[in-house]
């Protein structure tokens, strides 16, 4: 049923998917950065670093480039197009007093209206236009979307064949909607991507679901059956919540009083190995555990936590003392 | 990636934080007690780095408050948002029943007019629109606070809350390894 899209959008150079709606726009980033894109969307309050559309400068690149209607710059993109048999000028004709006050381009319900009058050159530019408006519309909803305002309206061009009142139109923006978070679930939940088809796709969300859940259920019996005593003592580390001085009250914990802390130490260095490198904003104090608890294993890093070896051996005695 | 590194961070401080005060208000003897105290304050530490921004995250902190009057202290302390979490979740609770209670009406009206029809012809189409509704319906009884979702936000609400799970299940598996690491 959209083969009219696709036949139109195949030999078009760059990123295909982009061209159909923006919200397909976010298949093209990374699953983490779709998902952190989605939330930002919504919920405004959350502070995120701001999403980037890889794709958007292309984009606006060429509806820049598209933008001068009927000029002789747009013959040799015309040519490239292909021939398509589809003729969607009855859509278009519907199509434009539906989405002529929504458009931000004032100009072209008079340039639809110049190419109803039939002619098979003039069919292939409006093909040129179509795909013009369509990425014209998607740099807009991108551009808009940057500029931080949600944009009320999912602009959604009517394929050949398929009905164009505004019931069946919403109906299909909420269905492209949903089709495109489904497609970013998909690519979330590993093994998905292979598989076709609502029902599956959902059994293995469910699945991945439950076994987290699960997963969340067995560790807790795990650390409830570590040791008897969770008696962290952690006012040292609550004591100053900004990110400097909690590093700093993490070696202010050794006493002896509070042996439990080299576990949490211990997985605070699993849990800062990796960042450590990429992280630029680390204090300085971090500096000295740096040089030595980097890809080091979770058992040597509980005693190379401090670098100068006298505290570390200082360190395990008090351990000791505990035990 | 550096996002990651501080939500797990976050979650650590207040999941500990929770645990403490946890520990300060019921005493823990047995192991399913400490299992419990930590799969509690593990669930309400990371509802709340949403910050009841999603649905989620609001349902999973409702059904804590609901579950015993003592957690209120201890979600409110967490939060740091004092009386108005409470007022938040006890608002939410009455609504969501509400909610619960219409859209239950409706599905045993639903149940009773679909049994008088007998379908004729089985359409592939119906059955795969059937296992799809079936597939959402279960899905909806895993995410918390799914039963008052349409489809379109429990996508939304199930991609939030796999990446809030796989964090908590991330820091939870480090913190015991190392904790049975140090103490065979």
């Amino acid at each position: 049923m959209g083969f009219g899209f696709d036949e139109i959008h195949g030999p078009i150079s760059g990123p295909p998917e982009t061209d159909s709606n923006s919200f397909t726009a976010l298949l093209e980033l990374p699953p983490p950065q779709a998902v952190e894109l989605l939330i930002k969307e919504d919920f405004p309050a959350k502070p995120m670093p701001p999403p980037i559309f890889p794709s958007n400068i292309a984009l606006i690149d060429r509806a820049s480039k598209f933008s001068i209607y009927a000029s002789p710059d747009n013959s040799p993109d015309s040519t490239a197009i292909l021939p398509a048999s589809s003729s969607m000028k009855l859509d278009l004709v519907k199509q434009e007093p539906l989405e002529s006050d929504s458009h931000p381009n004032s100009s072209s319900p008079a340039v639809s209206n110049q190419s109803s009058k039939s002619g098979k050159r003039k069919e292939r530019e409006k093909k040129v236009k179509e795909s013009n408006k369509k990425s014209k519309k998607v740099a807009a909803n991108e551009a808009s979307e940057l500029s931080g305002e949600k944009l009320p309206y999912v602009h959604v061009r009517a394929r050949r064949g398929q009905a164009t009142d505004s019931h069946s139109l919403a109906e299909r923006a909420r269905r492209e909607k949903i089709n495109a978070r489904m497609k970013l679930l998909q690519e979330l939940v590993p093994g998905c991507n292979k598989i076709s088809g609502t029902a599956m796709v959902l059994d293995e969300i469910i699945n991945h679901v439950q076994a987290l859940q699960r997963q969340v259920e067995f560790l807790s019996m795990r650390l409830a059956a570590v040791n008897p005593r969770i008696d962290f003592n952690l006012d040292a580390v609550f004591a100053a919540e900004s990110g400097s001085s909690i590093d700093n009250s993490y070696l202010g914990m050794f006493d002896p009083s509070i042996w439990p802390e080299g576990q949490i130490n211990g997985s605070r260095q699993q849990l800062y190995q990796q960042p450590l490198h990429f992280d630029g904003l680390h204090q300085p104090s971090w500096g000295r555990e740096d040089d030595t608890s980097n890809f080091i294993s979770p058992e040597d890093s509980l005693l190379s936590y401090d670098s100068p070896p006298n505290s570390a051996s200082l360190q395990s005695s008090k351990l000791k003392m505990e035990l | 990636m550096c996002n990651s590194t501080m939500l797990k961070q976050e979650f650590l401080k207040k999941w500990i934080k929770g645990l403490h005060i946890y520990n300060n208000l019921n005493k823990c003897i047995t192991i399913s007690d400490r299992k419990k105290a930590i799969k509690l304050s593990a669930d309400v530490a990371i509802a709340s780095t949403r910050k009841a921004t999603t649905h989620w995250s609001k349902a999973l902190m409702d059904d804590v408050v609901s579950r015993d009057g003592n957690n209120i202290i201890l979600v409110q302390q967490i939060l740091g948002g004092g009386q108005n979490a409470e007022k938040n979740n006890s608002g939410l609770i009455t609504c969501s029943k509400r909610i619960l209670r219409k859209s239950h009406n409706n599905i045993i009206a639903c149940r009773k007019a679909r049994r008088r029809v007998v379908p004729r012809c089985v359409k592939s189409s119906s059955i795969a629109r059937k296992l799809v509704k079936n597939k959402t319906r279960m899905l909806k009884s895993l995410v918390p606070g799914g039963q008052k979702m349409d489809g379109n936000c429990l996508i939304k609400e199930t991609l939030d809350y796999i990446v809030s799970l796989r964090v908590q299940v991330d820091v939870m598996r480090r913190l015991a390894n190392a904790a049975e690491r140090f103490d065979p």
